[in-house]
């Protein structure tokens, strides 16, 4: 979950930096490719103030389509909007241009076209393709109605190449920018992992010696005891220290595993002891479990191991996933007083003895 | 009860249909009445395509998810449409697969270790079509994930959560300082709100009616659709009535 989202952050700024330069590219081209058009052929058209308002009113989809495209992937109903206010300015500004003249003096295709890249370059290829298809189609369709001759059909063919080619290799070229930014992020992220793997390796390493240190402390002593005969195997207190440091040390063998779901596997463990006593356990899981830190499960599994041990006949262990956690719980037939060991490392303990029945809940955050 | 409910038994592994019938039999009010075991589902009567006998031969089926291999799930719709109440009883507690059967219009998910003690109570619930929430239940309740859940509140979650814990409904109201009329209360919600999402059957019809009537939830507290703003509401253990 955290190891995704640098990956994330990092493709997703330099996908950003792409789209500030489509952006860039498209306004760049209105203003001084088409504007520079307009005005140079200023005389030639009927009415220069509609090709005026026409340019106006693409400036403003571009500013509308950069808009749609910096806040994130616009949906496909904002940017086909966009894009065939484009197209019909366009068609507009194309439909009042002089006859026969309407492509050395045409600014608004090559914007359209833009526009189409700008609103659309990150939705379906297939998108694009459509809408510039359309534009081409309804550029002709001007100069079918205004008549076409030959030289007029090789020069629209000459400029749908150039201006459409343009448009599809930056389009693509971002599309392949937006792969590339992906995987640089993904070998940052590999190489981020296996930085990580080194760290666990090293707190894997601790935490061994940490247990065996532990283990000095409480298995040992009794193991002692039980050779030298101070520690009578009748005594029931006896049995209740063997019992649970039976469970201790088939969870220091369980923590061994890193393997998802750790903390299950932890309290089959510790719940394998009990089952050797006749107790009947029962583990239930609801809901995807967050990882809980090796600290944290000890509180956890102690808890459990502690609890196990009281039980009479029956124990019910559930792990829920819970708002920014996870809540383990404990439901077993006891009448006895327990003692719970001390919470902490972010786990917080509450328990509640009902009649028999025994109920307490060990609660993880993640905040 | 006037008249003794009516159930069939619908399973494959005769041990386990032995099993349920004696746990019919050995019910103290002989409420539930054992009218048909079959191995499969040929044999029941007024289900369009399996049988010509027209009208339900029982009031409540306990069926088997699993039979002869195949889950029957997608049968549900079926035998609910042909005016049967279904109980499901399954080795299976995967919470999809609960929620799956809940969802095709069965009444209640009781999973093979939970038999004993909720298959009777279940099927007398389902014959009332009041709600009925095993622990396998509301542990699916409370994984789902699914977008279109229905919104329940931070009691509702809270009670579900520890009963699914394994506390007894009355520890659960001691627990959260309300009566245990208020848990059944809350958990029957919840449940309720299940029946008003998803597929449409009569079983959930007859469901939500019933929880209405008895007050159990209100026509304006049903969700059929869950919007993500909701979607916050989590039990919280370290709230202050504890």
């Amino acid at each position: 979950m955290t190891a995704v989202q640098p990956t994330a952050m990092m493709s997703g700024r330099y996908q950003r930096a792409f789209t500030v330069a489509v952006v860039f590219l498209v306004a760049g081209w209105h203003l001084a490719g088409a504007g520079g058009q307009l005005l140079h052929n200023r005389a030639a058209y009927g009415s220069f103030a509609f090709q005026g308002a026409m340019w106006l009113v693409m400036a403003l989809a571009i500013t509308a389509g950069s808009v749609l495209v910096l806040r994130g992937a616009p949906g496909w109903r904002p940017a086909w909007a966009v894009a065939l206010i484009a197209l019909a300015a366009s068609t507009a500004a194309a439909a009042a241009s002089p006859a026969g003249q309407m492509l050395a003096v045409n600014w608004a295709w090559g914007s359209a076209g833009w526009i189409g890249v700008l609103v659309l370059f990150r939705r379906r290829f297939s998108e694009l393709a459509l809408f510039l298809a359309a534009e081409a189609l309804a550029t002709l369709g001007v100069l079918a109605w205004d008549g076409l001759n030959r030289a007029e059909l090789a020069g629209f063919l000459a400029v749908l190449a150039w201006s459409t080619g343009a448009q599809v290799a930056v389009a693509a070229g971002v599309r392949a920018l937006d792969v590339a930014a992906g995987h640089a992020a993904a070998a940052a992220r590999s190489e981020h992992a296996a930085r990580e793997r080194a760290a666990t390796a090293e707190i894997i390493a601790a935490a061994r010696h940490a247990r065996w240190l532990a283990l000095q402390e409480s298995a040992v002593p009794l193991i002692a005891e039980l050779a030298v005969g101070t520690a009578d195997p009748g005594d029931t207190q006896v049995r209740i220290r063997c019992a649970v440091q039976a469970a201790r040390l088939r969870r220091l063998m369980a923590e061994g595993d890193q393997v998802p779901g750790s903390l299950v596997h932890e309290l089959h463990a510790s719940a394998d002891v009990a089952e050797r006593r006749g107790i009947a356990v029962e583990i239930e899981t609801a809901g995807l479990l967050p990882q809980v830190p090796g600290p944290a499960r000890r509180v956890i599994t102690d808890a459990a191991i502690t609890i196990l041990t009281a039980a009479r006949s029956q124990a019910r262990i559930t792990l829920a996933a819970v708002t920014a956690g996870i809540a383990v719980s404990f439901v077993t037939d006891t009448g006895a007083v327990i003692h719970l060991p001390a919470a902490g490392e972010g786990v917080a303990i509450q328990q509640q003895q009902d009649g028999g029945m025994f109920w307490a809940e060990a609660r993880w955050n993640t905040l | 009860m006037e008249h003794p409910v009516t159930v069939a038994i619908i399973e494959d592994h005769p041990v386990v249909a032995e099993g349920v019938a004696s746990w019919v039999r050995s019910d103290p009010g002989q409420r539930v009445r054992l009218v048909q075991t079959a191995r499969d589902l040929t044999g029941l009567s007024g289900v369009p395509g399996l049988s010509g006998v027209p009208g339900p031969s029982a009031d409540v089926i306990i069926l088997d998810l699993e039979l002869s291999g195949e889950l029957v799930t997608a049968q549900i719709p079926g035998l609910v449409a042909a005016g049967y109440r279904v109980v499901a009883f399954s080795g299976h507690s995967d919470p999809e697969i609960v929620m799956e059967t809940l969802d095709n219009g069965a009444h209640a998910y009781v999973s093979k270790e939970e038999g004993r003690d909720h298959l009777v109570e279940a099927v007398l619930a389902a014959a009332a079509d009041r709600p009925y929430v095993t622990r396998s239940q509301a542990r699916a309740i409370l994984a789902d994930q699914r977008p279109a859940r229905p919104a329940l509140s931070e009691q509702e979650r809270q009670a579900l959560l520890l009963w699914f814990q394994g506390m007894s409904k009355a520890s659960v109201g001691r627990r959260m300082s309300i009566s245990e009329n208020t848990v059944r209360q809350y958990i029957s919600r919840a449940r309720a709100k299940y029946a008003a999402t998803g597929r449409p059957a009569p079983s959930k019809d007859a469901l939500l009616t019933r929880a209405i009537e008895d007050g159990v939830i209100r026509p304006g507290e049903i969700t059929p659709y869950r919007s993500f703003a909701r979607a916050a509401a989590e039990p919280s253990l370290g709230a202050p009535d504890q």
